[in-house]
Formats: structure tokens, C-alpha cells, sequence
């Protein structure tokens, strides 16, 4: 056994884990099904702010999970999660078991209660059932990852160097800057999945980001902007941009100066008066994309459709129960197609999920008609239709929830130049910002970083602090135009769960056109 | 795995002799911990099938934490490392390995803590039986929370009237969702300006369960929080179930500018969300907060006074020391409406005092500014709780209390609102225009009602408003706080907000989501 952790660890244990997980934990009496996921990740990363190295560091990170469903009376599930170190190698094979032996204990005492209940609570226990996973194709593979600079081959006093000249070239741009804080990482993982039923697979994942967050000041407005730029491949991203069909980034230097210059000029430009009515507006990819996340990808998600997220990240308006629901209907303009696809490059990019599943392309709106969710095995069992692969976690220790993969609206046919010509008098919705959406995600407010007034066809005054508001469904339906320029695009911090997992994925989408009202400061009340 | 903190306090005593022995280190602080987040969460459904406890899990971690100050020809430079699993002086050579390995030259870094003077005031103050929960009991407790909402449902006459008969309530789509978290901490931490190796354990419990009757859409929420397992009870479910179905019959409300009195979960959000990162040394120092410039001047009404309190006995988010080693304590944010301080960890203090912009930044002058940047909030929060050893310090809030100059009575502050609305749950929070801007946007979506003639008469339909508001007007609108202040929770934050109801006027609310009335 190794002393020191790296990726590599994962070839020495895979066969041991294996047998933890097939001949060990099918010895135990009322288990029904297990399944262990290990994780191995080695990373580096630096901060500068003001043009100042603040922090940098190389190290590991090496974690376990444990799932198992079991019961005498009644099945249920129970788990079990811990972070691992370098002294924990020698002893592996048994903090595994002693894991493995704690979510089964969970589960037969939970399995027990979920029994007793569901005898005491009368018609109110009726809906208490086994727990059943739905079936899939037990799989073995190995996934290798994709990077040309090999992340554990570049060094810290490079990025160190590079991360603060960055900090120091945004802070250049403009006096009115008054912070910056840039942060850059890169990394690879290596993720291993072992279940009762035979599974077997070794993914490997390059990472490789860089954050860049400004705040310009001009007189009594600050102007708070941040974005990432992000692949899963290795460092050549941030020196070289990216510049592929679906994802395009500049160099990060390019980039951060960039979103510099934006700040500074929204510091200087008018707040965005908002509207009582509906207009026009046009939307850009980069806007979309918060919103194919927000309104299209959160309530897709059968975790939350079902009713387990009601305490935490809400339900969707797009199911009552499994009678009544918006399968089959009109829920967006003909012009509307929207899916998610893993398969797709970026952060939402992987070809199993964590628990073993093919994942693949699952579509949710076809030609504005709903047609389906994102899922895992336990939901899908409950809802009907096949796993499609979107069960994942944050990290191999914690519980695995629904997420989105890459989760876009499909590019149309339209010249984005042409949506715009078209508009006599609306407005130009330029980068996603801030957004807050209803519980059902049936309403959604989302701030853009510029906006411009569409005259005649053409881009006029730019403003601040302004945005969109408008119910889910009446915006889609309104949708009269979409783009050809089809983007996508990194999202470092999606949250969800209990606790609370921040999970990179991505999202994206073309221009497009529809009507809601516009959203400006609440200044003309202020006294 | 149970780690006392006799072992942690060995390790952490172990590693800093090791580290004043090394001729390049100028300072050094070693912080040890170990944690483990324990929780059932919740999900049941009569309308489709469940779990009832659909997840009793954990999450455990511990290790050791080096910061370092490393001498060099040129100035001193500061590194961190750490390394998981490992509390022998071998886990501490790997950590100052990565210290020194990262280590950076920080232009605005001081020092590492000193002590302030003040005293540590909170010491033995957990649970022992928190810090031995088995797994059997850590499903029961998620049982409890879950039966407590059936039986509330099964009990009710309305709910039975409603379905026809007993037997067909769970045709009403009853939910009940949420959690029981248990929370174990044990820390040590020695570093070079501090006296000794210090410890601090501390455990708590809390629920937080939400009940929906769905058909109805009618939503409420329950929950308990404690420091001893024998306190836990059914409230949770109980008072979640109790309030969904106090909210059947809601009605929607137009769009306007009301006075609004905001329940104590609003009042913990809009916290949580705009005024204690407000408060945090940190906005000041990037320029980002709305409360630039005004230390000492008003920023709310002058009724209104919010503080923070780490060393409070028996409150929930108390600790006996920070994750830097200094104590906790009281520090006021706003008192009487002024702005009276700032949540900060030593090194943002520092920096901010040493920050030639401070003037501009702050409004006042350093001498001024030393007593509003008091480090008591240095924690070392990770998501879902715990005082991580991987991290470095930042400043998180702890237990927060809000008080009202004129305090009333729930009943009184209703009757002086007269006709309004009473918002009890709010979602999705957020500066929508930036921090500085202040900003802000919500939805409604439970626990609310219609004051009308000084009476609530109606529950208000869930999801049906949202608010669009700026959190300085907010805060200089007030028009009335209640007495009584509850221990509040809000998803995925690091403290308690002490919350009571707070009366606000001129509220907006836009009425939303016209199109679900058809829907179904």
C-alpha cells in the first residue's frame, strides 16, 4: 500500500473495493443492495487580490461514501461518509467495512421504524414502501480524463506568479477599481464506483478554473461583478482561452480584464428604470444560461418534482402528483426546445453518474412540449421512465441528490444580429448576474450585468442594475425568437441539499427574444 | 470514531514544540479538530411513495491545521497546509510541508493573533450524550420529528372534513420534509501569542421540518434547536404540521407598498442574506457593502438593535473561543439604529485598520475603529457545520440577537399595524443588484397572513408575492419589534438568529404566478 496519496491510488484498491462491495457486503443478512464510491483528488491553487499574493497550496484531497439498502420488515436506506487521510492507507480495507457496517446498521433500524409507523399511522402509513432502486446496465469501464497540461505537472510558484499578475493587470485597468480578487485552480480526480450488483467504474476528471471577482466604485455606486472561466481539461485553458464549437473563453488575463472594464463602465452608467409592463427583451447566451439553469434545470430535477427538496430548495410547478402533472403539454413556445446532456463538453460533462448509470441526453421540452425529468434509479422507480444518469455528489463522502449536467436551451436558426435588428423599441439583456426564483420555480427574477436600450434596431444607452422579471411559464411561451450562437458555459457554485453541496456544472443556450417586465433599483422609493 | 479533546489538545501541543523549534518559523498556529455532522433527513409523502426518513447519514472528518510565518532574506511569508487523519507529528510535518510549500509573500499581514484582553467567559458547556449518539438513535430522532407531524395530521378534524373522511386525508397530499442535524466539535488550538494549548467542545441539535397540505397549498414550518438530546422532542414536526393546516383557505394579495410585520424566519434571512454581510469587516475593505462610510452614523431606526454573542450560555451557535483562540463575546452591529461595529476575524481587522482608505471605508478614524473591529468571529465554518482543520479562519456570525427599543407583544404590534400583511417564510433572498446597492427580492412562501382592522383574518396563498425592496429603507422603516425572540435557522447559514417580529411600512409586493390558478 502506498504512503502518499495520489490518483493512482485508485488501481491499488479497486480490486479490494470491489470485494467490499459485492462478496462482503452481500454476507450480511438483510442487505438488498450497497454500494461504495471513493474518491481521490489531487489539486493546486492561488489567490491574489489588489495585485498581492494572498494564499496558495497543493494538496489532496481523498474521501469515502457508503450507500446501502437493507431491512427486515421493510427496506430502507441508511449511509455513511468521512473525509480520509495518508495515515488512513494502512487501515483502509477496514474503515471501509467499519463504513459499510454503519449505513447498514442505519438502514435495519430504519427499515424497522419506517415498519412500525407504517402500521401505527393507519391510511397515513400507506405511502411508506420499500425503498427500490429502478434497473440499469451493470457496467465496468475505465473513463480516462482530458487535459493537454497535466494539472499535478504545473507548479505552485507558477501559478502563484501567474494568479497575482493577473490581480495586478485588472487592478490596472481603471482608478475606480477599488478590489479585485482572482482565484485560479486546476485539478484531477479520479472517482471510483463499486456497487452489490457488480458495478465497476474508474472516472478521471481534469479541472481546471480560474474566478474573477471586481468592485468599481463612482461616487456613491459600487459596481460588484464576478465570473468564472472553466473546462474540464487541464492549465492550458487559462494561458490559451478556450475555442471550441460549443465553448469559447478568451485567454483568463483577457478575460478578467474584461469583466474590469465592464464593471467600470456600469459604475458610470445610469441605473436601469424599471418597468409595470412587459416588453421586449433580448437575452444573450451568457444571460441564458442562468436561466436555462434557473427556470429549466431546477425544476426538471425528479428529487424535487417528488416533493424531497419541499423543506430546502423547493418543488416544481411542473407536478401536483403522479396524476396531474406537465408531461405531454404546452409549457413554452413552439420555438422552445430545451435538454441536458452529459455527454456534452464542460463542467456537466461525465459518462456515468454516482451511482453507476449511463448517463445521457434527457430532454425536457421539445418544440415547447414538456416532455420529462432528470432522475436517479430510487425516483425513477417511483415515476416511471428509465435512470438517465443525473444522481451526483459534491464529494464522495456526502449523499448523492439529482443534478443537472449540462442543462441548455437548444440553439435555433435565427442570426442574433437579425433578433435585434428586428426589435423597434426593447431592451438587450447582456451577462447573467444575480438571480432569485420562486419556490416552484414557477416566478424568477434574474439581474443582468449590462443592459441596453434596443431603438430601431439598434444598441443604444447602456444601464446598471438591471433585469428581468417574470412567471416561468408565460416568459417561455412568449419566446418569438431563438439564436443560432448556441454557448456554453461554466457554473462554479451551484447549492443544493442538507447539507448544503456547491456543485460545478454547466448550463447555456443562444440568443433569444420574449417579453417580461424589467427590474431597475428601488432608489426612487428610497427617503 | 470518537477523538477527545485531552488527544487533540496532546496533538496540538505536540506539533507547536515542533514548529518553535524550527529556525525559519517566525510565528505559528496549529488548530485541531474533529467533527462529525450527523442528520436524518426527512422526506414524506402520502401522495407518492417515501421514505419517511429518507436519509440518516453523517459526515466525519479530523486532522490538523498549520499556519506558519516563515523568516526569508527578503520579508516573511505566510503559508497554510493541512493534512486529514492524522494528529502524530507526522500528520504535523506533512501540514508545515504544505505551509511552507505555499507560502506567500501577504504585503497586508501583520501578525498572527494576539490576545485582546479580553477574558474567556464560556467553558463546559455541551452535551456528552451529543457526542455519543448511536446510530440507532440518530434514526429515531428523525422518526420522532416525523411521527409528531402525522399525528398532528391525523388529529385534525378540519383535515378530515376536508378529505370527507379520515381515511381519505392522505388524498390532501400531506408532505412533510426537513431534518434532524446533530452537530459534534472538538477543537484545540496553540499559537505563538496565545497563552497554552486551548480547547473548546460543543454539540447541538436542531430540526427543521416543513409540512405542506399540497392540495390546499398550504405550507408551514416548525423547528427546535437545542444543546442536549433529552430537550429534543416533536415540536418540529408538530408546529410544521399545526401551521400547514392554520394556512389552508390562503388568499392571494395585489401588488402594493403594505406594512408588513416579517416573522421571525423572514427576520433571520433578510439577516442571513443582506445585513451581516453588511456588517463584515470585509465588505468594507472591497467596498461593497451599503453601510460604507457610516460607522457611528444611523443606518436603521432607532429602535432597532442587532448584536452578535458567541459566549451567550445556552444559545446555539455559542462557542468558548474562536477558531483563532481568541474568546467570544458580545459585539454590536447596529444598536439604537447607529452602526456600532463589524464582524471580523483578526487579520481582516488588521488589515482594515492599517488600510490607508480607512477613513473613507469606515467613516472614522483608526482609534475609533479598533473597538468596532473586535476579532470575536475568526471561525473556521465548513458547509453543513463544523470547525474545519483544512481551512483558514474567516468571519462567520454566531449566535445573533435582535431587540426592539419599545418592545411588544405579538398581539399589540398586529393591532398597531392595523391593516397589512404578516410575512412569516421567505425564499430566495438575495442582493439582486449587488451588496452596496442594497437591493433586494423574495418570495412568500408560507406561514403567512392578512392583517386587516388589527387581526390576522386570512392565511396568504403560498408562492403568490414576491417582494422587491431595498434593505436601508427596510431598515429605517420600522414601525415596531416584538419582545420575544426565538433561535431561527435558515438553510445552509452558519449561525442562529435570535429573531423577534419586526413591523416594517411601505413594503413592495408584486403579486406573481397568475398562470398556476389554472393550471391543474
Amino acid at each position: 500500500m502506498p504512503s502518499k496519496i495520489t490518483t493512482d491510488l485508485i488501481d491499488g484498491i479497486k480490486e479490494m473495493v470491489q470485494t467490499l462491495a459485492t462478496a462482503h457486503a452481500r454476507s450480511l443478512a438483510h442487505l438488498r443492495y450497497a454500494d461504495l464510491r471513493i474518491e481521490v483528488a489531487e489539486g493546486k491553487a492561488a489567490t491574489a487580490e489588489n495585485g498581492a499574493s494572498k494564499f496558495s497550496g497543493e494538496d489532496y484531497g481523498f474521501s469515502f461514501g457508503v450507500r446501502v439498502l437493507a431491512g427486515e420488515r421493510m427496506v430502507a436506506p441508511g449511509y455513511f461518509g468521512r473525509s480520509l487521510g495518508a495515515a488512513d492507507l494502512a487501515e483502509l480495507e477496514k474503515i471501509l467495512k467499519d463504513g459499510l457496517k454503519a449505513a447498514y446498521r442505519r438502514a435495519m433500524a430504519n427499515g424497522e421504524l419506517k415498519a412500525t409507523v407504517r402500521e401505527k399511522f393507519g391510511s397515513l402509513g400507506d405511502s411508506l414502501m420499500d425503498t427500490r432502486l429502478h434497473p440499469i446496465a451493470v457496467r465496468q469501464e475505465v473513463v480516462p480524463a482530458e487535459y493537454q497540461i497535466d494539472p499535478r505537472n504545473v507548479g505552485l510558484a507558477e501559478m502563484v506568479s501567474y494568479t497575482t499578475d493577473v490581480s495586478k493587470q485588472v487592478a490596472a485597468v481603471h482608478a475606480q477599481l477599488k478590489y479585485n480578487f482572482i482565484s485560479t485552480m486546476t485539478q484531477l480526480s479520479r472517482e471510483l464506483f463499486a456497487s452489490s450488483e457488480g458495478a465497476l467504474i474508474d472516472q478521471a476528471f481534469a479541472l481546471t478554473q480560474g474566478m474573477c471577482y471586481v468592485v468599481a466604485v463612482a461616487d456613491a455606486t459600487s459596481q460588484e461583478l464576478y465570473d468564472a472561466l472553466g473546462h474540464q481539461r487541464g492549465w492550458e485553458i487559462l494561458e490559451h482561452g478556450v475555442n471550441e464549437p460549443l465553448i469559447q473563453f478568451p485567454t483568463f488575463i483577457e478575460f478578467a480584464r474584461g469583466l474590469a472594464r465592464e464593471a467600470v463602465d456600469l459604475a458610470n452608467a445610469p441605473a436601469l428604470p424599471g418597468t409595470d409592463g412587459e416588453v421586449v427583451v433580448v437575452t444573450d447566451p451568457h444571460y441564458n444560461t442562468l436561466v436555462s439553469h434557473e427556470i429549466i434545470g431546477h425544476p426538471v430535477e425528479l428529487d424535487r418534482v417528488l416533493k424531497m427538496e419541499t423543506a430546502y430548495a423547493g418543488r416544481s410547478w411542473l407536478l401536483r402528483n403522479l396524476d396531474e402533472h406537465q408531461v405531454g403539454r404546452q409549457v413554452a413556445s413552439p420555438l422552445v426546445t430545451a435538454y441536458s446532456d452529459p455527454s456534452l463538453p464542460g463542467y456537466g460533462h461525465y459518462k456515468y453518474d454516482h451511482e453507476g448509470t449511463p448517463a445521457k441526453r434527457v430532454m425536457h421540452i421539445e418544440k415547447g412540449i414538456f416532455k420529462g425529468f432528470m432522475n436517479s434509479r430510487q425516483t425513477a422507480a417511483i415515476f416511471g421512465g428509465d435512470p438517465n444518469g443525473h444522481w451526483k455528489a459534491t464529494d464522495s463522502s456526502l449523499v448523492p441528490l439529482i443534478r443537472m449536467s449540462n442543462t441548455v436551451f437548444d440553439r435555433g436558426d435565427r442570426d442574433p444580429r437579425e433578433i435585434i435588428g428586428e426589435v423597434e423599441h426593447g431592451y438587450y439583456l447582456v451577462g447573467h448576474r444575480i438571480p432569485s426564483i420562486a419556490e416552484s420555480r414557477e416566478n424568477f427574477r434574474i439581474s443582468a450585468r449590462k443592459v441596453y436600450e434596443i431603438r430601431s434596431g439598434q444598441l443604444g444607452q447602456l444601464y446598471r442594475d438591471g433585469g428581468i422579471m417574470a412567471d416561468t411559464r408565460d416568459y417561455l411561451m412568449k419566446v418569438d425568437a431563438v439564436g443560432s450562437d448556441f454557448r456554453l458555459y461554466p457554473i462554479p457554485n451551484c447549492g443544493k441539499g442538507q447539507p448544503m453541496q456547491t456543485k460545478k456544472l454547466g448550463n447555456g443556450g443562444p440568443t433569444m427574444r420574449s417579453r417580461a417586465r424589467l427590474t431597475g433599483p428601488v432608489v426612487g422609493r428610497l427617503d | 470514531m470518537t477523538i477527545t479533546t485531552a488527544e487533540l489538545a496532546k496533538a496540538a501541543g505536540q506539533a507547536f514544540e515542533f514548529l518553535k523549534q524550527q529556525p525559519d518559523i517566525q510565528e505559528a498556529e496549529v488548530f485541531v479538530s474533529s467533527n462529525a455532522s450527523l442528520l436524518t433527513r426527512i422526506n414524506y409523502t402520502s401522495h407518492i411513495p417515501s421514505n419517511g426518513v429518507e436519509e440518516p447519514k453523517s459526515a466525519e472528518s479530523y486532522g490538523i491545521g498549520i499556519q506558519a510565518v516563515f523568516k526569508t532574506p527578503q520579508s516573511a511569508t505566510i503559508g497554510f497546509g493541512s493534512e486529514p487523519s492524522d494528529l502524530t507529528l507526522e500528520g504535523a510535518k506533512r501540514a508545515l510541508a504544505k505551509a511552507r510549500q505555499g507560502a506567500v509573500r501577504d504585503p497586508e499581514f501583520h501578525s498572527l493573533p494576539k490576545p485582546t484582553g479580553e477574558p474567556r467567559t464560556l467553558a463546559g458547556y455541551h452535551d456528552p450524550k451529543l457526542l455519543h449518539v448511536r446510530d440507532e438513535e440518530l434514526v429515531e430522532v428523525g422518526w420522532k420529528a416525523v411521527t409528531g407531524a402525522l399525528r398532528t395530521f391525523m388529529a385534525s378534524s378540519r383535515l378530515a372534513d376536508l378529505a370527507g373522511s379520515e381515511a381519505a386525508i392522505k388524498r390532501l397530499g400531506l408532505i412533510v420534509g426537513g431534518d434532524v442535524t446533530i452537530l459534534q466539535e472538538r477543537v484545540a488550538i496553540a499559537s505563538t501569542h496565545m497563552p497554552g494549548v486551548q480547547t473548546d467542545e460543543s454539540t447541538l441539535i436542531m430540526g427543521f421540518l416543513t409540512a405542506m397540505v399540497e392540495a390546499k397549498d398550504a405550507k408551514g414550518s416548525g423547528w427546535s434547536t437545542g444543546t442536549r438530546l433529552d430537550h429534543f422532542t416533536d415540536e418540529a414536526g408538530v408546529d410544521a404540521a399545526t401551521n400547514a393546516i392554520h394556512a389552508i383557505g390562503g388568499e392571494r394579495v395585489r401588488s402594493g407598498d403594505y406594512t408588513v410585520i416579517f416573522g421571525r424566519q423572514p427576520v433571520a434571512d433578510l439577516l442571513n442574506n443582506l445585513v451581516l454581510p453588511a456588517c463584515t469587516a470585509s465588505a468594507f475593505y472591497s467596498s461593497s457593502t451599503p453601510f460604507l462610510g457610516k460607522l457611528g452614523k444611523p443606518v436603521a431606526s432607532p429602535i432597532l438593535t442587532v448584536y452578535d454573542h458567541g459566549a451567550m450560555p445556552g444559545y446555539m451557535g455559542s462557542k468558548g473561543v474562536t477558531c483563532e483562540g481568541l474568546p467570544t463575546g458580545r459585539t454590536d452591529l447596529i444598536k439604537n439604529g447607529v452602526l456600532a461595529g463589524c464582524l471580523t476575524n483578526w487579520y481582516e481587522a488588521e488589515r482594515l485598520l492599517h488600510d490607508p482608505k480607512l477613513t473613507e471605508k469606515l467613516g472614522v478614524e483608526a482609534a475609533a475603529a479598533r473597538s468596532a473591529l473586535r476579532p470575536r468571529n475568526g471561525f473556521r465554518f465548513g458547509v453543513g457545520g463544523g470547525r474545519q482543520f483544512d481551512c483558514q479562519p474567516g468571519a462567520s456570525a454566531s449566535n445573533v440577537v435582535v431587540e426592539g427599543a419599545e418592545s411588544v407583544s405579538p398581539d399589540e404590534l398586529i393591532s398597531r399595524v392595523r391593516n397589512g400583511l404578516y410575512v412569516g417564510r421567505i425564499w430566495y433572498t438575495y442582493p439582486i443588484n449587488g451588496l452596496r446597492a442594497g437591493d433586494f427580492t423574495c418570495t412568500v412562501v408560507g406561514d403567512s397572513f392578512i392583517i386587516r382592522d388589527g387581526k390576522l383574518v386570512a392565511p396568504i396563498k403560498a408562492n403568490t408575492i414576491r417582494i422587491n425592496d431595498n434593505v436601508t429603507r427596510v431598515l429605517t422603516h420600522i414601525a415596531g419589534i416584538t419582545k420575544e425572540v426565538k433561535g431561527t435557522l435558515v438553510w445552509a447559514a452558519d449561525e442562529v438568529v435570535y429573531a423577534p417580529e419586526i413591523a416594517v411600512t411601505g413594503v413592495h409586493m408584486d403579486e406573481i404566478a397568475g398562470f398556476m390558478e389554472g393550471l391543474h
